[in-house]
């Protein structure tokens, strides 16, 4: 059995910056467990930027960042953590900055900022387009510097605990296989979205398969928020890779199958340049209501070809090289398909505004929990800043928490029942296809609870995700090797997703009104009287799932209409 | 649907006695990932490789494709189809790394010998405020040194294509080098890690790269670790680390192209290896098989003119501080001895009857051209 102080699962930018600051704060045995080397995580693929009101940021303040940051979650973000987020903005920067990360730079030396949407001043830091790249990079340099211990290509299978603290976990080895228990004082979650739950159109990497949510909701701890989901407007349509905005800035069209220009009848004035939302929402509209295009009509088409080779050449050189290499379509001659793809999870691990759960010495920080600081939209360049705000946040908490904490005694019930479970998949019948059936789940959550939803839609998604749960017993492992089998990880990854959809959509169903990403065409306004609160998941020992409520935290933003 | 033959490597070591090859069929369509990942959805779910975000930014599916180093998620099947007129393409694991199972390699040892070489900031309080409130000022002009090696994404392709590593065990390979570097020449790190990295890229094999460029051509980022190396070795003699063959080498070079406009094969051995024999056996061989030896080579005209240049190229490239003027007049003593007059002089007497109008250029090309003597 390993035996660990505080355990950190997940390498990306929450996890490795809480490692940091564990390693550096205390003498207690940490390790970070990552299913992939940490450099791989998606950070890395963060290109935007990184919000903060830093000390020469003239006329900006921290109050005006947690403003913004509290209406583009549509009121539902806990403003006392919105508070504590804003805040240390400049305090991570500088931190991280004095660590090696190459942020872009003014000429008089100081770090660059740039105009962001929904934000009311230039706050957005960056490094060219590879911010959360280079943010990773560091953080991984840092980690060696201080001698970090890493459980690298490790996969969490349970969360251990007695209904009041955390006393373990278990864990498949995936480089040489086999189920390890692991005694630990602390666990901080830091295992990213689950955007992967609608897997044929997500701009997530093939792993963000909310391991972590996952597996609280199997541990029998409550997830918070999770019909939030963030689509991008523009995804390619087999694969849900980003098409930047600026394809539309640069004035590509979007058209449906009769080649019409469709924006004007849901923005007549800003057509291809309205908000996000708002033309995410129309190339929907267009794809359920019979125009979209392709045999399935389940995609629009966004037009360059009017802007010629040249132009296209000098300002998307990216956009062609992905369109070419990812849709067999070059925008020079052919339209682009695309779709609104699945980007970012709001909900999650449901913690408190320090990044605590209900269970002592369980955190959660990143994406994978909800604070909440996104509430029901996150702000573009607000991604980041969460994730190190509370990798640093639980790693001083789980710090203070392990010092005191006595020790554990994790009973190797789990170990056998995780032995037993894979042993099953890989004597299970067969009958199904798991990845037949992961697309399936894919194609139900697009289609019923995507970008527009609506009580009977959802409630006939619901009966599918049930059927697929069921259908899902009969997948099957096919390579029995112990070592580096993938084939057993993406069948734990599709199980994964398949615990996480209807938690989805129980509270997608149940919540009324239309908020931030939420967007019902039954509820098409927001309901502060009934609704200005936060949805709360569990999952009972019967396996059902039960949904509960809880109050937003207000302290000085009261709700107002959403207005830009 | 067109469709093109990988013949995949397969190997698990619980299972098999040694690696083979087998065969899928696979359309040609999107990347090299979309062929891999088609072949587990479809056809054997078996078959291991890494991949994570399919978008060139995490550096873990590198592999070989009819043996060149590539990122399957960057990589048209397209193409691939086209370069080898849809001939089946041979996917193989990473070389010098031990396999773990099929195409995945084990990525621990690179990593080890990275972190020897210190890749990360040690700040240095005069630069960086220990304040965490303060900020550090730093110009956009002085990132632009290390603007390349930012963007190496520890995919361990230049690791695989590598002659050195092929060679040297111990030889860190030519990503750890470009890591260390970026530090070398970032004005926020402190000197005494900068020369602890000289010290530990020296042990590390430093001298050991052949420069054989690979690592330039196959890094998909655009690093160039091969220049890092040689911008490397120059730090270490400038900072005085002059004991290793390849130091001297350097040293010999510099040192006798500017006393004499060339090299001296004949002195070679024993200025870096310190073969004392090998003089005496090479003249002897030589003039076995009637090649004409000088001890050292006479000193040709514009040689003063020459060193001007030679001297002001190297101080543009800041490397003039190589050049050790103790030798040179070593030199300068041994070819007035064998030709029994000071080298002044001798460079005057020697070409005084040839013609005085030639341009520089001409000169120089002079100078270059009888350099093989």
């Amino acid at each position: 059995m390993l035996e660990y102080d505080i355990v950190i699962v997940g390498g990306g930018g929450a996890g490795l910056y809480a490692a940091l600051w564990a390693a550096e704060n205390t003498i207690l045995k940490v390790a970070v467990m990552t299913k992939v080397y940490p450099t791989r995580s998606h950070t890395g693929a963060a290109e935007g930027g990184i919000n903060a009101v830093l000390t020469h940021s003239v006329g900006d303040s921290p109050e005006a960042h947690a403003y913004d940051t509290v209406k583009g979650s549509d009121f539902l973000a806990d403003q006392d953590a919105v508070d504590i987020m804003c805040k240390m903005g400049a305090a991570v920067i500088y931190d991280i900055a004095h660590r090696g990360v190459p942020f872009s730079r003014r000429p008089d030396g100081r770090i660059a900022q740039r105009p962001f949407g929904g934000a009311s001043f230039p706050r957005t830091c960056y490094a060219a387009d590879k911010t959360g790249f280079y943010i990773l990079q560091t953080l991984y340099e840092q980690c060696l510097k201080n001698n970090v211990t890493f459980l690298n290509e490790w996969f969490l299978l349970s969360i251990i605990h007695n209904g009041e603290k955390v006393e373990g976990l278990t864990a498949w080895d995936i480089r040489n296989g086999g189920v390890h228990l692991i005694k630990t004082k602390a666990v901080i979650l830091a295992t990213g979205g689950h955007a992967r739950v609608y897997w044929n159109r997500t701009s997530n990497a093939l792993g963000n398969t909310g391991d972590g949510t996952a597996a609280v909701l199997r541990a029998g701890l409550p997830v918070k928020d999770m019909e939030f989901i963030q689509f991008h407007p523009t995804g390619l349509a087999k694969t849900g890779i980003l098409v930047t905005e600026g394809a539309r800035g640069e004035g590509g069209y979007l058209r449906n199958k009769d080649g019409e220009r469709f924006m004007k009848r849901y923005a007549p004035e800003k057509m291809e340049l309205a908000p996000r939302d708002i033309v995410a929402r129309a190339i929907q509209t267009e794809i359920d209501e019979g125009r979209g295009c392709g045999p399935n009509g389940d995609y629009v088409c966004l037009d360059l070809t009017h802007l010629g080779e040249k132009r296209i050449n000098e300002r998307l050189p990216q956009t062609r090289e992905h369109a070419i290499l990812y849709e067999g379509v070059d925008p020079v001659k052919e339209p682009i398909p695309v779709a609104p793809t699945a980007h970012y999870s709001m909900g999650g691990i449901d913690t408190d505004k320090l990044g605590r759960t209900s269970i002592k010495g369980l955190f959660a920080a990143g994406e994978c929990a909800c604070v909440s600081v996104h509430g029901a939209n996150r702000l573009g360049g607000n991604s980041l800043l969460d994730v190190l705000v509370y990798g640093r946040l639980t790693a001083l908490e789980a710090v203070k928490y392990a010092d005191e904490a006595s020790d554990t005694q994790p009973s190797a019930s789990k170990l056998k029942d995780d032995e037993r479970r894979i042993l099953e998949l890989m004597e299970a019948s067969g009958k199904e296809s798991m990845p037949k059936l992961r697309r399936e789940l894919g194609e139900v959550m697009m289609k019923h609870f995507g970008v527009f939803r609506e009580e009977s839609s959802m409630r006939e998604g619901l009966e599918k995700i049930y059927e697929i749960r069921e259908r899902a017993k009969e997948v099957k492992v096919y390579d029995t090797s112990k070592k580096f089998n993938t084939d057993l990880i993406s069948v734990l990854e599709f199980l994964n997703l398949v615990e996480i959809a209807p938690a989805i959509a129980l509270p997608a169903i149940e919540r009324k009104e239309s908020r931030g990403s939420h967007a019902r065409k039954d509820y098409p306004k927001r309901d502060d009287e009934n609704f200005l609160k936060h949805s709360v998941v569990v999952k009972g020992e019967d396996g059902e799932l039960s949904l509960s409520w809880k109050p937003v935290v207000i302290t000085k933003f009261p709700p107002e209409e959403r207005k830009y | 649907m067109e469709t093109v033959k990988l013949e995949v490597f397969r190997y698990d070591p619980e299972k098999d006695k040694a690696p083979y090859f087998k065969e899928y069929e696979v359309p040609v369509e999107g990347t090299l990932l979309n062929a891999l990942l088609y072949i587990k959805d479809n056809l054997d779910p078996t078959l291991a490789f890494r991949a994570f975000c399919r978008s060139e930014v995490c550096g873990s599916c590198s592999m070989k494709v009819n043996g060149k180093t590539k990122l399957a998620c960057k990589t048209p099947m397209r193409e691939l189809y086209e370069t080898w007129k849809g001939k089946p393409l041979k996917i193989e694991p990473l070389n010098h790394m031990k396999v773990i199972k099929d195409l995945v390699v084990d990525i621990d040892k690179p990593i080890e010998k990275m972190k020897t070489l210190i890749p990360w900031l040690v700040p240095d309080p005069r630069v960086v405020p220990t304040d965490p409130m303060h900020e550090s000022i730093i110009y956009p002009e002085e990132m632009k040194a290390y603007k390349d090696q930012i963007h190496c994404m520890l995919c361990f392709s230049c690791y695989s294509a590598c002659e050195a590593v092929e060679d040297n065990e111990r030889y860190r390979g030519p990503f750890a080098f470009s890591k260390a570097y970026r530090f070398q020449v970032d004005r926020r790190d402190i000197e005494t890690a900068k020369e602890k990295r000289i010290r530990y890229a020296i042990s590390g094999g430093l001298w050991s790269c052949v420069q054989c460029q690979k690592c330039l051509y196959v890094c998909p980022k655009g690093v160039k670790p091969a220049e890092d190396i040689q911008n490397l070795r120059g730090q270490a003699v400038r900072k005085g680390f002059t004991d290793k063959p390849g130091a001297k080498k350097l040293k010999h070079f510099v040192d006798w192209i500017y006393a004499t406009g060339q090299i001296n094969r004949l002195y070679l051995p024993e200025e870096v290896y310190g073969n004392r024999e090998a003089r005496e056996k090479l003249t002897k061989a030589y003039e076995s098989m009637g090649v004409e030896v000088w001890e050292v080579p006479k000193p040709t005209k514009g040689l003063m003119k020459f060193r001007d240049i030679y001297l002001e190229i190297l101080s543009r490239e800041e490397k003039a501080l190589e050049l050790d003027f103790s030798h040179v007049r070593k030199i300068d003593k041994l070819v007035s001895d064998v030709f029994k007059a000071d080298i002044c002089t001798i460079v005057d007497k020697v070409h005084q009857k040839e013609e005085k109008t030639k341009g520089l250029i001409g000169r120089l090309k002079e100078l270059f051209g009888g350099s093989d003597g």
